[in-house]
Protein backbone atom coordinates (compact mmCIF):
# COMPACT_ATOMS: atom_id res chain seq x y z
CA UNK A 1 0.00 0.00 0.00
CA UNK A 2 1.11 3.41 -0.64
CA UNK A 3 1.00 5.80 1.34
CA UNK A 4 3.03 9.34 1.84
CA UNK A 5 4.92 9.08 4.89
CA UNK A 6 5.27 12.82 7.09
CA UNK A 7 7.47 13.56 9.68
CA UNK A 8 5.06 13.10 12.63
CA UNK A 9 4.52 10.53 15.91
CA UNK A 10 1.97 10.37 17.44
CA UNK A 11 1.58 9.05 21.15
CA UNK A 12 -0.69 6.22 21.85
CA UNK A 13 -2.81 8.13 23.27
CA UNK A 14 -3.36 11.08 20.88
CA UNK A 15 -3.12 8.45 17.80
CA UNK A 16 -6.67 6.51 19.74
CA UNK A 17 -8.28 10.17 19.57
CA UNK A 18 -6.63 11.04 16.10
CA UNK A 19 -8.77 7.76 14.97
CA UNK A 20 -12.12 8.21 16.89
CA UNK A 21 -12.43 11.81 15.87
CA UNK A 22 -11.24 11.64 12.27
CA UNK A 23 -12.20 8.14 10.94
CA UNK A 24 -14.82 6.71 13.06
CA UNK A 25 -17.40 9.65 11.34
CA UNK A 26 -17.39 7.49 8.16
CA UNK A 27 -17.57 4.29 9.75
CA UNK A 28 -21.00 4.06 8.29
CA UNK A 29 -19.83 5.03 4.02
CA UNK A 30 -17.05 2.50 4.17
CA UNK A 31 -19.65 -0.54 5.42
CA UNK A 32 -21.70 0.96 2.29
CA UNK A 33 -18.33 1.13 -0.25
CA UNK A 34 -17.24 -2.56 1.33
CA UNK A 35 -20.39 -4.18 1.24
CA UNK A 36 -21.12 -2.88 -2.53
CA UNK A 37 -17.79 -3.98 -3.55
CA UNK A 38 -17.66 -7.39 -2.23
CA UNK A 39 -20.97 -8.20 -2.48
CA UNK A 40 -20.98 -10.00 1.18
CA UNK A 41 -21.66 -8.97 4.43
CA UNK A 42 -19.04 -10.95 6.26
CA UNK A 43 -16.31 -9.68 3.55
CA UNK A 44 -17.57 -6.38 3.65
CA UNK A 45 -16.98 -6.56 7.45
CA UNK A 46 -14.06 -8.03 7.08
CA UNK A 47 -12.84 -5.44 4.95
CA UNK A 48 -13.90 -2.59 7.24
CA UNK A 49 -12.03 -4.21 10.15
CA UNK A 50 -8.61 -4.39 8.24
CA UNK A 51 -9.15 -0.88 6.99
CA UNK A 52 -9.53 0.39 9.75
CA UNK A 53 -6.54 -1.33 11.47
CA UNK A 54 -4.29 -0.54 8.62
CA UNK A 55 -5.51 2.73 8.91
CA UNK A 56 -4.45 2.99 12.60
CA UNK A 57 -1.04 1.52 11.59
CA UNK A 58 -0.37 3.94 9.52
CA UNK A 59 -1.74 6.60 11.03
CA UNK A 60 1.55 8.96 11.35
CA UNK A 61 1.10 9.57 8.07
CA UNK A 62 -2.32 11.01 7.75
CA UNK A 63 -2.18 14.89 8.44
CA UNK A 64 -4.76 16.07 10.63
CA UNK A 65 -7.60 18.62 8.70
CA UNK A 66 -6.88 16.78 5.69
CA UNK A 67 -10.09 14.62 3.86
CA UNK A 68 -9.86 11.51 6.22
CA UNK A 69 -12.43 10.53 4.75
CA UNK A 70 -10.95 10.00 1.16
CA UNK A 71 -7.66 8.62 2.77
CA UNK A 72 -9.74 5.99 4.10
CA UNK A 73 -11.44 5.44 1.01
CA UNK A 74 -8.30 4.63 -0.91
CA UNK A 75 -6.90 2.12 1.59
CA UNK A 76 -10.22 0.27 1.55
CA UNK A 77 -9.93 0.00 -1.81
CA UNK A 78 -6.43 -0.73 -2.44
CA UNK A 79 -7.22 -3.74 0.19
CA UNK A 80 -9.96 -4.78 -1.27
CA UNK A 81 -8.16 -4.94 -5.15
CA UNK A 82 -4.96 -7.24 -3.09
CA UNK A 83 -6.56 -9.03 -0.62
CA UNK A 84 -10.77 -9.33 -1.47
CA UNK A 85 -11.15 -8.62 -5.11
CA UNK A 86 -10.18 -12.31 -6.24
CA UNK A 87 -12.74 -14.31 -3.95
CA UNK A 88 -15.26 -11.60 -4.18
CA UNK A 89 -18.26 -12.17 -6.44
CA UNK A 90 -18.82 -10.20 -9.60
CA UNK A 91 -17.35 -9.68 -12.60
CA UNK A 92 -13.46 -9.93 -13.37
CA UNK A 93 -11.19 -7.31 -14.45
CA UNK A 94 -11.18 -8.92 -17.84
CA UNK A 95 -15.06 -8.92 -18.00
CA UNK A 96 -14.68 -5.39 -16.93
CA UNK A 97 -12.15 -4.26 -19.62
CA UNK A 98 -14.32 -5.96 -21.92
CA UNK A 99 -17.78 -4.27 -21.16
CA UNK A 100 -15.72 -0.98 -21.06
CA UNK A 101 -14.54 -1.32 -24.52
CA UNK A 102 -17.89 -2.62 -25.37
CA UNK A 103 -19.84 -0.04 -24.31
CA UNK A 104 -16.56 2.58 -25.47
CA UNK A 105 -16.24 1.90 -29.48
CA UNK A 106 -15.56 5.02 -31.24
CA UNK A 107 -18.32 6.67 -30.06
CA UNK A 108 -17.22 7.37 -26.24
CA UNK A 109 -20.17 5.35 -24.62
CA UNK A 110 -22.79 7.31 -27.19
CA UNK A 111 -26.52 7.25 -25.35
CA UNK A 112 -28.65 4.37 -26.33
CA UNK A 113 -31.69 5.74 -28.28
CA UNK A 114 -34.07 3.71 -26.20
CA UNK A 115 -32.90 5.52 -22.92
CA UNK A 116 -35.92 7.71 -24.02
CA UNK A 117 -37.52 4.81 -22.45
CA UNK A 118 -36.22 5.47 -19.16
CA UNK A 119 -38.15 8.50 -17.12
CA UNK A 120 -36.87 10.24 -14.42
CA UNK A 121 -40.33 9.73 -12.80
CA UNK A 122 -39.54 5.25 -13.10
CA UNK A 123 -36.02 5.98 -11.37
CA UNK A 124 -38.15 7.93 -8.92
CA UNK A 125 -40.60 4.73 -8.50
CA UNK A 126 -38.46 2.10 -8.16
CA UNK A 127 -36.96 0.26 -4.61
CA UNK A 128 -33.78 1.08 -2.95
CA UNK A 129 -33.45 -2.65 -3.67
CA UNK A 130 -34.06 -2.75 -6.99
CA UNK A 131 -32.12 0.36 -7.46
CA UNK A 132 -28.98 -1.45 -5.41
CA UNK A 133 -29.58 -4.52 -7.65
CA UNK A 134 -28.89 -3.00 -10.57
CA UNK A 135 -25.56 -1.09 -9.23
CA UNK A 136 -24.47 -4.70 -7.58
CA UNK A 137 -24.73 -5.80 -11.34
CA UNK A 138 -21.84 -3.72 -13.05
CA UNK A 139 -18.72 -4.93 -12.98
CA UNK A 140 -16.65 -3.92 -10.18
CA UNK A 141 -15.09 -0.83 -11.26
CA UNK A 142 -17.84 0.46 -12.62
CA UNK A 143 -19.68 0.42 -9.34
CA UNK A 144 -16.48 1.38 -7.58
CA UNK A 145 -16.99 4.98 -9.21
CA UNK A 146 -20.80 5.62 -9.07
CA UNK A 147 -20.39 4.89 -5.22
CA UNK A 148 -17.65 7.23 -5.00
CA UNK A 149 -19.45 9.78 -7.19
CA UNK A 150 -23.13 9.55 -6.43
CA UNK A 151 -23.48 8.09 -3.16
CA UNK A 152 -20.50 9.67 -1.37
CA UNK A 153 -20.15 12.55 -3.37
CA UNK A 154 -16.20 12.81 -3.75
CA UNK A 155 -15.13 15.58 -6.71
CA UNK A 156 -13.04 14.44 -9.48
CA UNK A 157 -10.01 15.15 -8.38
CA UNK A 158 -10.66 13.15 -5.18
CA UNK A 159 -11.82 10.08 -7.05
CA UNK A 160 -8.76 10.55 -9.30
CA UNK A 161 -6.53 10.17 -6.10
CA UNK A 162 -8.60 7.26 -4.18
CA UNK A 163 -8.17 5.28 -8.33
CA UNK A 164 -4.81 6.02 -8.62
CA UNK A 165 -6.24 7.21 -12.60
CA UNK A 166 -6.30 10.58 -14.33
CA UNK A 167 -9.24 13.01 -14.09
CA UNK A 168 -9.97 12.18 -17.64
CA UNK A 169 -10.19 8.60 -16.97
CA UNK A 170 -12.60 9.65 -14.18
CA UNK A 171 -14.98 11.62 -16.58
CA UNK A 172 -14.90 8.95 -18.95
CA UNK A 173 -15.22 5.81 -16.64
CA UNK A 174 -18.31 7.51 -14.74
CA UNK A 175 -19.95 8.31 -17.97
CA UNK A 176 -19.74 4.64 -19.46
CA UNK A 177 -20.41 3.34 -15.66
CA UNK A 178 -23.97 5.69 -15.84
CA UNK A 179 -24.91 4.25 -19.35
CA UNK A 180 -24.54 0.91 -18.38
CA UNK A 181 -26.38 1.83 -15.55
CA UNK A 182 -29.28 3.18 -17.63
CA UNK A 183 -29.32 -0.05 -19.46
CA UNK A 184 -29.69 -2.15 -16.41
CA UNK A 185 -32.26 -0.06 -15.25
CA UNK A 186 -33.93 0.26 -18.74
CA UNK A 187 -34.11 -3.93 -18.90
CA UNK A 188 -35.19 -3.87 -15.01
CA UNK A 189 -38.11 -1.37 -15.81
CA UNK A 190 -39.49 -3.41 -19.14
CA UNK A 191 -39.21 -6.58 -17.18
CA UNK A 192 -40.97 -5.24 -13.95
CA UNK A 193 -43.85 -3.33 -16.22
CA UNK A 194 -42.81 0.04 -14.81
CA UNK A 195 -44.15 2.62 -17.41
CA UNK B 1 -39.07 23.48 -28.18
CA UNK B 2 -36.78 21.06 -30.49
CA UNK B 3 -37.67 17.72 -29.75
CA UNK B 4 -34.62 15.98 -31.15
CA UNK B 5 -30.93 17.36 -30.04
CA UNK B 6 -27.56 17.45 -32.85
CA UNK B 7 -25.51 17.98 -29.60
CA UNK B 8 -27.50 15.18 -26.92
CA UNK B 9 -24.12 12.94 -26.50
CA UNK B 10 -22.65 16.17 -25.73
CA UNK B 11 -25.50 17.76 -23.88
CA UNK B 12 -25.82 14.67 -22.08
CA UNK B 13 -21.96 14.75 -20.41
CA UNK B 14 -22.38 18.78 -19.77
CA UNK B 15 -25.78 16.94 -17.57
CA UNK B 16 -23.68 14.93 -15.98
CA UNK B 17 -20.69 17.30 -15.06
CA UNK B 18 -22.92 20.06 -14.09
CA UNK B 19 -24.89 17.69 -11.48
CA UNK B 20 -21.64 16.21 -10.52
CA UNK B 21 -20.33 19.53 -9.17
CA UNK B 22 -17.44 20.18 -11.45
CA UNK B 23 -18.62 22.59 -14.34
CA UNK B 24 -17.71 26.06 -14.64
CA UNK B 25 -20.65 28.85 -14.36
CA UNK B 26 -20.07 29.54 -17.80
CA UNK B 27 -21.33 25.90 -18.78
CA UNK B 28 -23.60 26.04 -16.44
CA UNK B 29 -24.96 29.40 -17.77
CA UNK B 30 -24.85 28.01 -21.69
CA UNK B 31 -26.63 24.86 -20.34
CA UNK B 32 -29.66 26.56 -18.48
CA UNK B 33 -29.78 28.75 -21.68
CA UNK B 34 -30.46 25.74 -24.03
CA UNK B 35 -32.61 23.92 -21.97
CA UNK B 36 -35.81 25.36 -21.70
CA UNK B 37 -35.72 25.14 -25.54
CA UNK B 38 -34.73 21.77 -26.27
CA UNK B 39 -36.83 18.79 -24.79
CA UNK B 40 -33.92 15.92 -25.08
CA UNK B 41 -31.81 17.94 -23.24
CA UNK B 42 -34.75 18.49 -20.45
CA UNK B 43 -35.87 14.94 -20.28
CA UNK B 44 -32.54 13.52 -19.88
CA UNK B 45 -31.33 16.48 -17.43
CA UNK B 46 -34.22 15.07 -15.35
CA UNK B 47 -33.16 11.76 -15.53
CA UNK B 48 -29.80 11.99 -14.46
CA UNK B 49 -30.64 13.87 -11.67
CA UNK B 50 -33.16 11.36 -10.43
CA UNK B 51 -30.66 8.82 -11.16
CA UNK B 52 -28.53 10.78 -8.69
CA UNK B 53 -30.55 11.49 -5.96
CA UNK B 54 -32.38 7.98 -5.67
CA UNK B 55 -28.79 6.52 -5.45
CA UNK B 56 -28.16 8.80 -2.55
CA UNK B 57 -31.17 8.20 -0.55
CA UNK B 58 -31.96 4.45 -1.11
CA UNK B 59 -28.67 2.40 -1.42
CA UNK B 60 -27.56 3.77 1.55
CA UNK B 61 -26.83 1.20 4.64
CA UNK B 62 -25.44 2.10 8.01
CA UNK B 63 -22.54 0.24 9.31
CA UNK B 64 -23.43 -2.21 12.00
CA UNK B 65 -22.51 -1.82 15.85
CA UNK B 66 -21.63 -4.85 16.40
CA UNK B 67 -18.40 -3.86 13.79
CA UNK B 68 -17.52 -0.69 15.54
CA UNK B 69 -17.24 -2.65 18.67
CA UNK B 70 -15.40 -4.88 17.06
CA UNK B 71 -12.93 -2.68 15.96
CA UNK B 72 -12.84 -0.45 19.00
CA UNK B 73 -11.99 -3.72 21.12
CA UNK B 74 -9.14 -4.88 18.57
CA UNK B 75 -7.72 -1.56 18.78
CA UNK B 76 -7.68 -1.49 22.52
CA UNK B 77 -6.13 -4.82 22.77
CA UNK B 78 -3.46 -3.67 20.69
CA UNK B 79 -3.16 -0.72 22.58
CA UNK B 80 -2.99 -3.20 25.85
CA UNK B 81 -0.60 -5.34 23.97
CA UNK B 82 1.92 -2.25 22.85
CA UNK B 83 2.19 -0.81 26.38
CA UNK B 84 3.09 -3.95 27.44
CA UNK B 85 5.90 -4.94 25.20
CA UNK B 86 7.66 -1.72 24.87
CA UNK B 87 8.57 -1.49 28.31
CA UNK B 88 10.48 -4.71 28.01
CA UNK B 89 12.14 -3.97 25.11
CA UNK B 90 13.23 -0.03 26.07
Amino acid sequence: MEVEVKDKIYSLGNARGVFEKEFMPHMDAMYNFALKLTGDEDDAQDLVQDTCLKAYRFINSFEPGTYAKAWLFRILKNNFINDYRKKSRGPSKVEFEWVEQSISGEDEAAEPAYFADLQAETVNDMLGDEITAALQSLPVDFRMIIILCDLEEFSYEEMAKILDIPIGTVRSRLHRARTLLKTKLVNYAKTKGYN
Amino acid sequence: MKTSCEHHQDCMQLIQKILDGEASVAEKEDFIANKDQCLPCQKGYELELSLKKNLKSKCQLSCPEQIIHKIRLKLFLLLILISILIPLFC
